[in-house]
């Protein structure tokens, strides 16, 4: 029991920045995953046919592909090819682009949960376009998609593990439980705290996204 | 981009047996996902039903454990049990493993794989049963209770078949996801489709050349990726299907399970 303790005292600074840099790489590539996501959402809902296919190419590619395919394509695929991207550049890249399809997928789906009645309604009461996506449109479709992205926010933590597993230079909470444990040779003491840390991010976020579901639930 | 589009690197897949070797390896993975989807429906099973127990130490254990292993990355618990597991366990395993298993399977990694893609995915799998069964209406339960049906019976023949027929379509889409996965065990040394890439795109000692060109490393690994599409395009064809299938059937929808990617793509596709 006293090992455990004693390792978290004594590497307490090399577990707070791996969680860190987890909390960093789930930063970016959420935001990657949001810009990218609401775009190709985008092109799923606008009328266009030629633009409609290739948001549709694009969830359907992102998301059926193993996302350490995509680590690997972005940062050693790349560098092979000439491109020289920084490491954590790749692993967020990788993970915003394979999550933004989902993003994708969830704004689309809140769009149209709101009722094409509802528009055609605020449209012939004299709203215009803009006023009625502004009014009518987004509000709702903003309450139906905060708890789909929470979701996301959840998986994305877990997946956040796979960039620093590959990548050597992103040094987030699970490579520094290894590394760890290559210096104290105490695996379950390392991975213990480590798993600590994960937990607490993903057990936090699933509670805010439980309370917001209840809280943003529409009753139709 | 001219990298990207240079024929040659494209024909070099087709050189020699590179692109054999690379099926052969996409072929491990899948019957990995497959042999532990059917390990993790079972131990997922036991362990939604140990949960919705109603002796409260046992459901609270099993909450626990679902909660932790399924909230924990994946990659994160293949590692652990990598470095975790007794030497002599790993070894009584490659002793014991069957032959029909593939070539892969009888490494000393691989109970490490199969375990922890197992302790993940029964974890995950638990919960979405548990979603299923608890999509119910109250009245079923009750009604065979009425009925005189004593616990086991009702659960057997009353709410487990109309509550796992609900979780059907997660399930084909967490096999998706399974899928996907089986590509981590690569960083635990399988010798599985990524590892095949690596072997095939390695800058030294390679047997792998053709064409006299570079491994293209890049192209290897999008043509790796593209295995992975066509295959889990063609089962989250048929989640939908199914998906829809059961909702017209019931008119209901299940419960909603948080921290899965495809929970999300499950639920667009209907909308």
């Amino acid at each position: 029991m006293g090992d455990f303790w004693e390792v978290l005292v004594r590497y307490l600074p090399d577990f707070a920045s791996g969680f860190f840099v987890t909390c960093q790489l789930v930063a970016v590539s959420f935001l990657i995953a949001m810009g990218v996501g609401t775009l190709v959402a985008a092109l799923r809902v606008q009328p266009l046919r030629g633009l409609k296919l290739v948001g549709g190419i694009y969830v359907e590619i992102f998301r059926n592909v193993p996302l350490l395919v995509l680590v690997i394509i972005f940062a050693a695929g790349l560098r092979r090819a000439g491109f020289d991207i920084p490491p954590f550049a790749a692993g967020t890249a990788a993970l915003g682009l394979y999550t933004a399809a989902y993003v994708a997928e969830s704004i689309r789906s809140g769009v149209f949960a709101v009722g094409q009645g509802q528009i055609e309604a605020s449209l012939s009461l004299g709203f215009t376009y803009p006023q009625t996506l502004r009014r009518i449109v987004l509000p709702q479709a903003l309450r139906t998609v905060i708890p789909p992205l929470g979701n996301l926010i959840i998986a994305m933590i877990k997946n956040s593990a796979v960039i620093g597993a590959t990548l050597s230079l992103a040094q987030d909470l699970l490579k520094e439980a290894r590394l760890i444990n290559n210096k104290t040779n105490l695996t379950n003491e390392s991975f213990f705290w480590a798993a600590v840390g994960y937990l607490l991010l993903t057990v936090t976020a699933t509670i805010i996204v439980r309370r917001l579901e209840t809280k943003l639930a529409i009753r139709r | 981009m001219t990298y990207l589009f240079d024929p040659d690197h494209w024909r070099w897949l087709g050189a020699g047996k590179n692109l054999e070797f690379l099926l052969g390896r996409f072929l491990v993975n899948l019957e990995i996902a497959v042999i532990c989807m059917i390990l993790s429906l079972i131990v997922g099973l036991f362990l939604a039903l140990a949960r919705l127990s109603k002796n409260r130490a046992v459901s609270v254990v099993a909450g626990t454990w679902i909660d932790v292993w399924r909230n924990l990355p994946l990659i994160f618990i293949l590692l652990y049990g990598l470095l975790s597991l007794p030497e002599n366990l790993a070894e009584a395993w490659v002793r014991a493993v069957p032959d029909f298993f593939p070539n892969a399977l009888q490494s000393r990694f691989a109970l490490a794989g199969i375990l922890g893609l197992t302790v993940y995915n029964s974890a995950v799998l638990a919960e979405i049963m548990r979603a299923g069964i608890k999509s119910l209406e109250r009245g079923q339960g009750e009604a065979a209770a009425a009925l005189g049906l004593p616990y086991w019976r009702s659960m057997r023949l009353i709410i487990l078949p109309q509550g796992l027929r609900r979780m059907v379509p997660a399930t084909v889409s967490q096999l998706i996801t399974l899928n996907k996965d089986t590509t981590l065990l690569f960083i635990i040394n399988i010798q599985e489709v990524m590892k095949g890439g690596r072997i095939v795109t390695a800058t030294s000692d390679n047997p792998f050349v053709g064409l006299n060109v570079e491994a293209p490393l890049l192209q290897v690994f999008v043509f790796i990726g593209g295995l992975f599409v066509v295959v889990n395009l063609a089962l989250s064809r048929l989640s939908r299907r199914l998906e829809i299938r059961e909702r017209a059937r019931t008119g209901t929808t299940t419960e909603k399970v948080s921290g899965l990617e495809d929970q999300v793509a499950l639920e667009s596709d209907v909308a």
